[in-house]
């Protein structure tokens, strides 16, 4: 019997544009784990993060997705170390979420006009900055999106990038529909 | 190169180094990059472009833009388009529309000779009787349609659509709109400013070279300043709380895109229209406006004419003199309205002007006929804002009265003054504006999480210190002393208006629908003036006295393609999906699943499933994960049944009900461990029930702690099915099977294939021997791969959702949305055990309790109720299937007692099977049932003991 490999939702394959001024990359594979817990457990003092914020810790990204509830980003490992630091005591509930959901990273200068042809959220610096995190309906598909810049296509300076979560099932048509969105703006996909 | 070309113009927008070949009217032509279609054609020493609507009247170019009535063309497959504004590409095949046999010679003209008859409510006072004739008239009346011609086999256009949200919106870049956007950026705002030509500048654009410079600086100062631009783009409707419709039509990719903006403040700059003349023989070709003629040559370098009398009220009008003199028209007559010259009439052909008559009954040869004789504010956007705009009979046209704080007016709609003064007040607009959007901006990222955060107060709403712009004296010229036509685009004249005035219709409004004056592709841009202006005449009043109509959304018609925008449609797919393809499956789309219908052969995938194994992807089966002490408490809530002795490893059953009792969804629940528990939905209920659950928690039980999370798609879900299902998962996992370690209603989490973290049930919908498996999605292809792998030799197969139907159907399942609908009561599904009135409560008890107390679900006392039983029944004629939804009637009439909810042929039984619906008096073992079939035709079914058709104790099942 062969080992099972990680599948991603993404099973079309792209040819990546060298140079491209906005990227599409497939993160899928990241591990993505969902924190919930109650006011007043502890556990809300270790992730210390506020709503609708995000952070990163070591290579974790760590981000405010509701009220009560948090995601943390990363390699495997590193995702696993950080939610072992996670007191359980009180109403706190872990779910992995690594294979329900896709996720995709968009980024290039030009990634918040592309946001805007499949998203009617106000992608501005001041009503989504570096490290904000939200749900919207992004061509027609509810997701979880948070902005965490990074540097750009070409590896020189910070740009803005958007982690974009959804339904691992609506994964390679959400991935289409960003490259549809990016076209004008000459798109290159990473998967 | 063509007759009517000018010599270089010193602010021709065409290049001369590009022409480019078209076809008009059937004849080769040409013309030059930035030409329109309209001033190409005109080149061409072409005066007839169209004929009119009704009367199929010869018509030639008007305003020579966007709004001219009398340009629209046929583009290849593409009708009505706009040739006076629409840009001319190569090789293009223009033709006139509504003509036969030609352009020149149109025999539906002959209209004219009944034109009489044709007024206004013609259509409506005729066809009306006898109404049995209607679809007659419809199709000959279809005849006289204008418009051109759809060709259905059209390739579909590629719409686009954009989300915005700027600072600051400018409609309009003239030179107003300009000085406004860069005053509005340079104080920091984000613009976008919106044009609906194809240059910047509005009049400054075929004006005096000292214009064109002023345009040019400030459309340098504009894009200097950062100001995003929107060129042949259109603010087409303004709606609560500065939600903006453009319609873009120049993007690179898409026919037309749709730009939902949310401007934190409007900025009304659309200058103003300039308004045609009434009078006898207006229509004739050669009749043309004053900035008509000065975008043909200044921008076109097209001469329009070769003598011309021109009737003057204002400068632009004597600045078209001096145009017309420069491109070598000869002047027969400057006419002065200031001075009490006028127009009354042209004469000629009806295709072409030949002579004009002046006021005092004189004549003058001429071809062409220019009218100034003033403008219309197209005061659309303000009229969407709430503003009511006031008539000044000094300036002769509309002003702005109040606008809400977020819209403001600047240029030309706001008042008259020098182009300093206008620039300025523009300035003036764009800082005003800039600073209002900063006090919304602040207000908005109070308010939301995850905005930038703001520590300062409120800024308050800036006041407006403008200088307000002046107002010229302008006269009054809408209409001569002789009638002509009013509304061009709907062939509408003034005595047609006149006229429907008399029958009654004597407000504004019910004359502009009675007649359909203002309501062509115009939009009241060109007539609604003209249109008050002899309403008021006929009933003896002034303008500002009748009023005005109030323009509603759009400001210019768009498509029905940039209405709909991009087309989404979400499509789910399993991590499987690529294997079902290349195996030939056949898709079927399941609420948004894509998922295998079948492989080819439903009925032998059932068969093998009940003599081998099978699988199934039933991915899309609804997932809820929930954890917390008090989950036994919400299971209890959403659940008839009881729920608190479920122990880990244990599986069970449950249907929910809404508030009335009425079956909303059903599903398994196991406990997975001391403290986690996994829910299943139906596939179509699995948001519905997320929703619902989080409903109860959030309003009535806020202090239980559970957590639901939605985990539908973090599993593939496999159903492994049949009497060598257990042999063939035992090759793949270390978890014991046997019945004492496993049994029926129980589930083990576990690894599978190599994969862990799996969690396998000990259920079904089969009614087989089965295990239902839920792998993390990542490698659930793996899984799948692996299962036929290793049950190659047991004759495993895959199977779809037809024979997992059968094989429900064969068992006796039903599913909730087909088999019951709104109002089917829980206890009439055959369930009543399963529901628990000794519980504390639960959703729908009281209403269950209160139903079941009237005897509903207990067929034989529940007539009372008379409420549909689900009973299970077989067809006495096996060869027939009857339809899903066929009616159950009662003997020898139609009266109608129930209808089939599920239908199949079942291979297993050799026999024609269903569920239905029926009376409780009708529901028992042996009852003969009539069934209409949709043919007409008539069978009998049989009400069946048990809803399982097959294997009612359940031994394969638990085997």
């Amino acid at each position: 019997m062969t080992m099972p490999t990680f599948q991603s939702p993404v099973t079309a394959s792209y040819e990546p544009t060298p140079g491209a001024a906005l990227t599409l990359t497939d993160e899928s594979a990241l591990s993505k784990m969902v924190v919930r817990a109650a006011p007043g457990t502890a556990a809300r003092g270790v992730l210390a993060q506020a709503f609708a914020g995000s952070r990163v810790a070591g290579n974790v990204l760590i981000a405010g997705s509701r009220p009560d509830e948090w995601m943390l980003i990363g390699p495997a490992d590193a995702v696993a170390t950080r939610v072992s630091e996670i007191p359980t005591d009180g109403h706190v509930s872990l779910v992995d979420w690594t294979h329900g959901r896709a996720m995709f990273r968009l980024t290039g200068d030009v990634a918040s006009s592309a946001m805007e042809k499949v998203c009617s959220l106000d992608w501005s610096d001041a009503m989504m900055p570096n490290g904000a995190v939200t749900s919207a309906s992004v061509a027609k598909v509810t997701c979880d999106i948070a902005r965490n810049d990074v540097s750009g296509p070409d590896g020189g300076e910070r740009a803005p990038s958007y982690v974009i979560l959804c339904d691992r099932s609506f994964g390679q048509y959400l991935f289409d529909a960003l490259l549809d969105a990016g076209e004008e703006f000459g798109i290159s996909a990473v998967s | 190169m063509t007759m009517r070309r000018l010599p270089q113009q010193p602010g021709e927008v065409i290049d001369r180094s590009q022409p480019l070949k078209f076809t008009w009217n059937g004849k080769p032509a040409v013309g030059y990059q930035g030409d329109t279609i309209a001033s190409a054609i005109a080149a061409g020493d072409n005066r007839i472009m169209s004929r009119s609507m009704k009367y199929h009247r010869p018509r030639g170019l008007l305003t020579a833009d966007f709004w001219d009535p009398n340009a629209f063309v046929q583009v290849d497959d593409e009708p009505n388009v706009r040739s006076g504004h629409r840009l001319l590409t190569n090789g293009i095949d223009v033709g006139p529309q509504n003509v036969w046999p030609s352009l020149d010679y149109d025999v539906k003209a002959a209209n004219q000779l009944v034109g009489r008859f044709l007024s206004p409510g013609f259509y409506y006072k005729t066809f009306i009787h006898p109404q049995k004739l209607w679809p007659a008239y419809e199709k000959v009346l279809a005849q006289f349609a204008p418009g051109g011609t759809v060709d259905y086999e059209s390739e579909m256009a590629y719409f686009d659509k954009r989300y915005t949200h700027p600072d600051v919106v400018v409609a309009g870049g003239g030179p107003a709109g300009l000085a406004a956007a860069t005053a509005a950026a340079e104080a920091g705002a984000s613009v976008l400013l919106v044009e609906h030509e194809h240059h910047l500048g509005g009049h400054l654009r075929y004006g005096t070279e000292d214009d064109r410079a002023l345009a040019n600086g400030l459309e340098l100062a504009a894009r200097s300043a950062g100001v995003e631009i929107l060129l042949d783009s259109t603010v087409t409707g303004r709606y609560e709380d500065n939600w903006l419709g453009i319609v873009q039509r120049s993007h690179p990719l898409a026919s037309e895109r749709l730009v939902k903006a949310r401007a934190k403040t409007l900025i009304v700059a659309a200058g103003l229209i300039e308004r045609p003349y009434v009078f006898e023989g207006n229509d004739r070709p050669g009749v043309m406006l004053a900035s008509a003629a000065r975008r043909l040559i200044n921008m076109y370098s097209v001469k329009p004419g070769d003598r011309a009398v021109v009737l003057t009220a204002n400068e632009s009008g004597d600045q078209t003199v001096a145009d017309l003199e420069r491109a070598g028209v000869k002047i027969a007559e400057v006419v002065d309205a200031r001075a009490g010259g006028n127009v009354t009439a042209t004469a000629g052909s009806q295709k072409a002007v030949e002579s004009v008559t002046l006021g005092d009954g004189s004549t003058r040869d001429a071809d062409l006929l220019i009218t100034a004789v003033g403008w219309t504010a197209p005061t659309s956007l303000l009229n969407m804002s709430g503003d009511r705009p006031v008539y000044d009979p000094a300036g002769a046209r509309f002003f702005p009265d109040r606008t809400p704080d977020n819209v403001l007016v600047t240029g030309g709609i706001a008042g008259d003054g020098t182009l300093d003064q206008i620039v300025e007040h523009g300035r003036e607009t764009g800082a005003l504006a800039a600073s209002r959007a900063l006090a919304v901006a602040h207000r908005l990222q109070a308010l939301t999480a995850r905005a930038m955060p703001v520590s300062d107060p409120e800024p308050a709403m800036a006041p407006d210190a403008r200088t307000p712009l002046g107002r010229d004296p302008h006269p009054e010229l809408y209409r001569s002393t002789t009638h002509g036509i009013v509304d061009y685009s709907e062939d509408v004249g003034s005595k047609d208006l006149v006229s429907a005035t008399k029958e009654g219709y004597d407000s504004v409004e019910l004359l502009k629908r009675y007649t359909t004056a203002t309501m062509g592709p115009a939009q009241g841009k060109l007539e609604t003036v003209n249109t008050v202006a002899v309403l008021a005449e006929a009933r003896g009043e002034t303008i500002a006295e009748v009023g005005t109509t109030i323009w509603r959304p759009p400001y210019a018609p768009l498509t029905l393609g940039a209405l709909a925008g991009r087309i989404f449609e979400p499509e789910r797919v399993s991590s499987v999906h690529s294997w079902h393809v290349a195996n030939g499956a056949k898709p079927i789309l399941a609420g948004q699943w894509i998922r295998p219908e079948h492989y080819g052969n439903p009925q032998a995938e059932v068969t093998n499933v009940r003599e081998n194994v099978g699988i199934i992807d039933i991915s899309p089966l609804g997932k809820l994960d929930l954890q917390g002490a008090d989950v036994p408490k919400l299971l209890n809530l959403l659940y008839t049944n009881k729920w608190s002795k479920l122990g880990v490893g244990s599986v069970r059953y449950g249907i929910m009900c809404a508030e009335d009792g009425v079956v909303m969804d059903d599903g398994v629940t196991g406990r997975i461990s001391e403290n986690r528990w996994l829910m299943t939905t139906t596939s179509s209920g699995a948001g519905s029930v997320w929703e619902w659950a989080e409903n109860w928690l959030q309003t009535a039980h806020p202090d239980w702690d559970v957590h639901i999370t939605p985990v539908t798609t973090s599993y593939t879900s496999i159903n492994v099915a049949g009497p060598k299902s257990r042999e063939l998962l035992s090759r793949l996992t270390d978890v014991p099977l046997d019945n004492d370690s496993f049994d029926y209603m129980q589930v083990r989490p576990g690894t599978v294939a190599g994969v862990e973290d799996c969690i396998m049930w000990r259920i079904g919908f089969t009614g087989e021997l089965s295990f239902e498996l839920h792998v993390p999605a990542g490698y659930g292809l793996h899984v799948w791969e692996a299962l036929m792998d290793e049950g190659a030799d047991l004759g495993i197969k895959p199977f779809g959702l037809e024979a997992q139907r059968i094989m429900r159907l064969e068992k006796g399942h039903f599913i909730v949305g087909q088999d019951t609908d709104g109002l089917t009561k829980a206890p009439t599904t055959g369930l009543q055990p399963l529901i628990k009135l000794d519980k504390d409560d639960f959703a729908g008890k009281p209403e269950l309790a209160w139903a079941m107390g009237q005897g509903v679900g207990d067929a034989a006392d529940a007539a009372g109720m008379d409420l549909p039983v689900l009973v299970s029944v077989q067809m006495t004629d096996s060869s027939i299937v009857p339809p899903e939804a066929s009616q159950i009637v009662r003997p020898n009439t139609n009266e109608i007692l129930g209808r089939i909810t599920s239908s199949r042929y079942s291979p297993t039984l050799k026999a024609s099977i269903g569920l239905a619906q029926v009376p409780p008096s009708h529901a028992s073992s042996g009852t003969q049932l009539t069934v209409l079939l949709t043919n007409g035709d008539r069978t009998t079914a049989t009400v069946q003991q048990h809803h399982a058709h097959f294997d009612p104790d359940g031994l394969r099942l638990r085997s």
